[in-house]
């Protein structure tokens, strides 16, 4: 994983610039490109995914929670690209590593990182009081290392873990215009999650690497949202959502306050 | 070109050679007679016995998602202390008499982490801790199993195995097999050959086992059929069948046998023969080589074969020896190729008779083994098992381990799979000798450490 990291944020970036862009349809044009708005603040999100690792026969789950600063650029027609940057925490609990020399289980407090994200807005109907957008989402977690001693071997040992997650997220919105300055929506999102972990085990002379991928976990959500311009200047934005799979849900949350420029 | 006096002395070598490592230090003919009493009429029988076990494995939570066991400070007072745990505003708080421990609810929405922090930052708690799921381990339905196999699950007490022979054993002294078995059990086409004596092919504990009848070096042929006991016995302990409501449990219950014979009638047989057998198991599919016996004087060839056997991805296994000197037997002594095996006993302490030296890796019980024997060895009327005692009843031990991690790990080398049963053992003799040392080498082999997770904190 170590080796393909350049690689994933090379594509990671082409992808948020292509959420960024591409989403944004062919009425935004060339004008669309032009900053309008600007806004910038601070959002909490929190995420749940069943995922089966790779090689696995029992399912876990990834949670991660982020803090990141978000900044917000309206392109005029309706078009908005936020960009955020910041912290992460991801639990990987149940996660087991079998294929090296002796096994192991997390159940360590949920790792430490960074995030990366992109997302974009782009108005596509409106009808009546209902609008309809496209929406595209990605999310980037990396940096997330540790390490912890192995104790109770004949020999001294130790594991190293590093782990990395990337989730993108396309699908319409439905905004219900009615309220003017509380704007309600509806989002349904085709949710595609890649994750690598890689472990690294030394027990004296005896090493072994593995790594576990979850590579296109493919999942839809269902979410509702409210977008509120508390003033002028400040706006405050809640989602949260739900990931339904063969035997249980997932769940997702987001809240955030931003500030008009 | 060889010289006369170099003829002599291979000559001398190979008269010299006395497998007596093989041959165990006790008599079959006194467990034998005990047998009968021990394992006789008044034990209840197999039919009667129902084991439930789970069908089903799912991952569950490692612990309870919303409870946590908390314990004070001695010098806290038990109303503060309920107090204090009631002003966090946990939902139910109960505590558990005789040792002070507080299971408590955590308040909705709020996890197990978090609780946990919480209640560690307050200085009057001693302790906090999450709420373990526990789950009944793997116990074979083999009658012998509970009370008798003590090498496997030792739960303390008296090891009755005769009027005279009442041995207290210490709980916990064992291979941690129960454990080690929720995680596997091995599989059928990992195969552990058995160079000894031979096997006794009929046994109810061996017979659905066989690769095949094997190969008889003494008397050249493709029938390994057991001349002495000796065989059959360390054949049982490595991987007898298994919760199958007979006799005794096997540390690998699924993988199979292969009989190699390489002593004649009477027990003893020559480094040819042993050399002959190692190679052609390797040649045959065999995963592990267990060989409980040996020379006290080394030979390239001999070494030679172990290596071949190593480079083949063979495991190979062989016992430390029974003369209680500081000489390991050959080919245990071989230490790049082979794991040598000294021997331990119901308390966790190393067997006086075990040899000892730089070679010696690990230790598995073998003092007072239950095990297979042949029924005509045994006699008519007599159950066909004994007790047995020798390094060559620790060895099959670690042979079952190798072939259990064989199953799961194929991809680990014999080297790694080597490493991870000395380095995986307990240290039995830390307060005497700490570390590894020449009489338990890293330890008592721990098949739990071997084969369950780890858990990352």
């Amino acid at each position: 994983m170590r080796d393909g990291r350049g690689g994933i944020r090379g594509v990671l970036a082409s992808l948020a610039l292509g959420v960024a862009i591409g989403l944004a349809p062919a009425q935004a044009s060339v004008a669309g490109l032009k900053v309008e708005s600007l806004a910038a603040g601070l959002f909490y999100e929190n995420l749940s995914r069943t995922v089966v690792w790779k090689g696995d026969t029992a399912s876990s789950k990834i949670q991660a929670s982020l803090i990141t600063a978000r900044a917000e650029l309206g392109f005029g027609k309706g078009v908005v690209v936020g960009l955020s940057a910041g912290l992460a925490l991801t639990d990987f609990k149940g996660l087991t590593f079998t294929s090296l020399p002796v096994n192991l289980q997390y159940d360590a407090p949920p790792l430490k990182g960074f995030c990366l994200g992109a997302e974009a807005v782009a108005p596509l109907v409106k009808l009546s009081e209902f609008e309809i957008s496209g929406t595209g989402r990605v999310v980037y977690s990396f940096g997330m290392s540790k390490t912890w001693p192995l104790e109770g071997f004949a020999v001294e040992g130790k594991a190293a873990g590093n782990s990395s997650w990337v989730e993108a997220a396309l699908g319409p919105r439905v905004s219900y215009l009615f309220f003017g300055r509380v704007l309600p929506y509806l989002e349904v999102s085709a949710r595609w999650l890649g994750a690598g972990f890689e472990m690294t085990e030394t027990l004296g002379d005896l090493a072994g690497t593995e790594t576990k991928r979850v590579r296109g976990d493919f999942s839809f959500s269902v979410t509702l949202g409210v977008d509120a311009t508390v003033t002028d200047r400040v706006a405050i934005k809640a989602r949260g959502g739900i990931l339904p799979f063969a035997g249980g849900v997932d769940s997702l949350l987001s809240l955030g306050v931003l500030y008009k420029f | 070109m060889t010289t006369p006096s170099g003829r002599i002395a291979r000559a001398v070598t190979a008269l010299l050679i006395v497998l007596c490592a093989g041959l165990g230090t006790s008599d079959g003919s006194l467990p034998r007679r005990q047998l009968k009493k021990a394992v006789g009429p008044s034990l209840r029988p197999p039919a009667g016995l129902r084991v439930e076990r789970p069908r089903i494995r799912r991952r569950a939570p490692l612990y309870a998602p919303d409870r946590v066991l908390v314990r004070f400070r001695p010098d806290v007072d038990e109303t503060y202390a309920d107090g204090l745990l009631r002003s966090y505003g946990f939902p139910a708080v109960r505590r558990i008499p005789g040792i002070g421990v507080y299971s408590v609810r955590t308040a909705a929405g709020v996890s197990v982490t978090e609780t946990l922090a919480m209640l560690r930052r307050n200085g009057d708690i001693e302790l906090a801790r999450p709420d373990y799921r526990a789950r009944l381990a793997d116990v074979p339905n083999d009658p012998y199993f509970l009370n008798y196999q003590y090498n496997l699950r030792n739960r303390g007490g008296i090891l009755d195995i005769s009027p005279d022979i009442q041995p207290q054993t210490t709980a916990g002294a064992d291979i941690k097999a129960t454990t080690a078995w929720d995680v596997t059990k091995g599989g059928a086409e990992t195969i552990i050959a058995i160079v000894d004596t031979g096997v006794d092919m009929t046994h109810p504990e061996l017979v659905s086992k066989l690769v095949s009848s094997g190969h008889d070096f003494a008397n050249n042929d493709d029938d390994a059929t057991d001349d002495v006991w000796h065989g059959t016995h360390v054949a049982g302990i490595a991987a007898a069948d298994t919760n199958n409501a007979v006799g005794i449990a096997g540390v690998a219950w699924n993988c199979r046998i292969l009989p190699v014979k390489v002593t004649d009638a009477t027990g003893d047989g020559f480094y040819s023969w042993i050399i002959d057998g190692i190679i052609w198991a390797a040649d045959h599919g065999a995963d592990v080589i267990n060989v409980s016996l040996g020379g006290n004087y080394p030979d390239p060839f001999l070494e030679d074969a172990c290596k071949y056997a190593h480079d083949k991805g063979a495991v190979v296994v062989a016992a430390a020896g029974n003369d209680g000197i500081a000489l390991v037997l050959y080919p245990a002594a071989y230490d790049a190729y082979v794991l040598a095996v000294a021997a331990s006993d119901y308390n966790d302490e190393i067997a006086d008779f075990s040899s000892f030296g730089p070679e010696v890796d690990v230790a598995a019980p073998g003092v007072w083994i239950l095990a297979p024997a042949p029924q005509w060895y045994v006699g008519d009327g007599f159950l066909p098992y004994l007790f047995g005692s020798g390094t060559s009843m620790a060895a099959p031990h670690v042979a079952g381990l190798a072939a259990l991690i064989k199953s799961v790990k194929p991809d680990l080398s014999v080297d790694d799979i080597m490493k991870l049963i000395r380095y995986t053992a307990d240290d039995i003799n830390r307060t005497a000798h700490p570390g590894r040392d020449d009489y338990a080498g890293y330890g008592r082999i721990n098949m739990t450490r071997a084969l369950a997770p780890y858990i990352l904190k």
